[in-house]
């Protein structure tokens, strides 16, 4: 700025008071100011195009021709980083012949972390002036030949977001001078600060629109998962009332609960959860459930369902199991048998107390070939079964404790008395979590004896 | 989760420390089966600095070991902290591992 003022030139003064408040500039400093004011519009103008629009390959298109123009360039570059195979690739390349700009994109010329100029930008992420690049080791000459162009000078800026790397922006060849300044680099840097901007932008709105998609299909399949769940999950058959409850931590799970009717006069009931949780444990759910009402049919003799359907999951994809115990009471006489696969013992409540019921088990379903077995017992009135799944007691509070077997079987001793067990016990796992983040699917099936 | 391995002679040992879980057992998963790819013949995981384990990562075993038994590998468990211990007897997964005091019973039985 000093030096511009020394080498202003002064003109005569005519009029000394009407000239007074006048001051004369040389035509350099002018053009040099008048410079600096256009790209400083151009960069307000490329701010407003990116809040305007989320057309991403518009949007950077219009950037780079800004640039190129603004710093009358020869051509402009982007290479995007691809952070799965740790390469750069050209995504964008103007130049004033759009054919040899297509050359790089099509070949889909790619480079290695620390190849070229651009690698290594991206490797220290630090931009680079080069006045000359045939003259810098770093630099990647096929590009140039594969392009039929001839690269002189350039800048290469890092492209940086919120969440690392983006890629390298590079201008190439000044149009009016032999390379590129200081001030230049101060420039396309400001303008990388846009592109960076654009390409999160952009790109948080192509994650948005996904997330909703697949939203959208969770909610669907959480409709067609609830329809391969009984319709009712309460009812009344013979002296045998049933209830239920199912919460799966996301919007679907693996957790099952059925009730059939396999002979006249008896009601089977089975709760079972598959391993894992989430798509691929409500699509396993959802193959167990359909065999599991085919392989019961007639069946009166629950170890001999869980001998069916143990064969049938043997093949089970990524080691995939299911635990699970099926019961099958006679309504009339309250005789029930009962099969366990790696389930969580079911608690008898009875005027006399909570008994833990751990009946003798086989291992989960779906792993190694075992001869289940059945136990057999008998309800009296009043006398209630509670089965659940172990998303129950693992349920977490706020400061990640889990509730625990113990402290759920303390609460069934204390509120035996209700009217619905599976209702309080939901209330109190609700109050428990205390709006901490359901980590597992939670089921709870209570059998009443009348 | 970190999983260290170490190959001797005739068996190879995977040590886990951390949570196997539905976020971790990919990892391990990619391990076991590069094991299973090879045609291991005998496999001891090495449970001693492990502080939970969930469904998911015990279905990430249970692959490894039905992969194993198809060939005839030996698939095995090693010193099993207390509090993945009670897991496994609750889900009966007792019948299904072959657990181990220490590495050396592990890789003499």
């Amino acid at each position: 700025m000093k030096n511009n003022i020394k080498n202003k030139s002064v003109p005569p003064k005519k009029d000394k008071d009407k000239d007074k408040d006048k001051v004369a500039v040389s035509a350099v400093y002018l053009r040099n100011i008048e410079k600096k004011v256009e790209d400083l519009e151009t960069i307000i103008e490329v701010s407003s195009i990116i809040s305007s629009t989320l057309d991403y390959s518009k949007l950077i298109s219009l950037i780079m021709e800004k640039a190129k123009h603004i710093m009358q360039a020869e051509a402009c570059s982007i290479l995007q980083y691809d952070k799965e195979s740790n390469k750069l690739f050209f995504e964008f390349a103007i130049t004033g012949e759009r054919v040899t700009s297509n050359l790089l994109l099509k070949e889909r010329v790619t480079l290695d972390m620390g190849q070229g100029i651009a690698g290594w930008v991206a490797e220290h992420l630090e931009p680079v002036i080069i006045e000359d690049v045939y003259l810098d080791e770093r630099f990647y000459r096929e590009a140039d030949e594969l392009n039929n162009f001839k690269t002189k000078s350039l800048i290469a800026v890092p492209l940086v977001g919120r969440r690392g790397l983006l890629g390298v922006a590079m201008i190439i060849n000044p149009k009016d001078k032999s390379h590129f300044s200081d001030y230049d680099a101060g420039i396309f840097q400001t303008f990388c600060v846009q592109i960076s901007a654009a390409i999160e932008n952009s790109r948080f709105h192509t994650e948005s629109v996904q997330m909703e998609k697949f939203r959208q299909g969770l909610e669907i399949a959480s409709v067609l998962q609830k329809s391969f769940l009984p319709e009712n999950p309460a009812f009344t058959k013979g002296n045998l009332h049933v209830s239920a409850a199912n919460i799966p931590a996301e919007k679907i799970g693996g957790d099952i609960y059925d009730f059939i009717e396999p002979v006249n006069g008896s009601i089977g009931v089975l709760v079972g959860d598959v391993s894992g949780k989430g798509i691929s444990a409500a699509l396993y759910m959802a193959k167990i459930i359909s065999d599991f009402r085919y392989k019961s049919k007639t069946i009166e003799y629950p170890e001999v369902v869980f001998n069916r359907l143990n064969v049938g999951l043997s093949n089970s994809p990524m080691g995939m199991f299911l635990t699970a115990a099926y019961f099958i009471v006679d309504v009339n006489t309250g005789q029930f048998t009962v099969s366990a696969a790696g389930h969580p013992p079911f608690l008898w409540i009875s005027n006399s107390g909570v008994k833990i019921m751990d009946i003798p088990s086989g291992p989960p379903l779906g792993i190694i070939q075992y001869e289940y077995t059945s136990s057999g017992f008998t309800l009296q009135s009043g006398d209630r079964l509670l089965i659940l799944t172990d998303g129950v007691f693992d349920a977490k509070n706020k400061i990640g404790e889990r509730l625990g077997f113990g402290r759920l079987v303390a609460y069934v001793k204390e509120h035996r008395e209700k009217e619905s067990l599976v209702q309080a016990i939901v209330d109190y796992l609700h109050d428990f979590s205390n709006g901490a983040e359901t980590s597992d699917d939670i089921t709870l099936v209570e059998l009443k004896w009348k | 989760m970190k999983i260290e391995t170490a190959a001797h002679s005739d068996y190879t040992v995977i040590s886990i420390a951390g949570e196997i879980d539905m976020y971790s057992s990919p990892e391990l998963r990619d391990t076991l089966l590069a094991l299973v790819k090879k045609k291991a013949a005998t496999v001891i995981v090495n449970l001693k600095d492990v502080k939970y384990i969930d469904s998911s990562g015990i279905a990430t075993f249970v692959e490894a070991l039905k992969k194993m038994l198809a060939y005839k590998g030996k698939f095995k468990m090693a010193q099993v902290p207390d509090r993945v211990m009670e897991i496994f007897n609750f889900s009966k997964l007792d019948k299904v591992f072959n657990i181990y005091g220490s590495i050396e019973d592990a890789a003499n039985s």
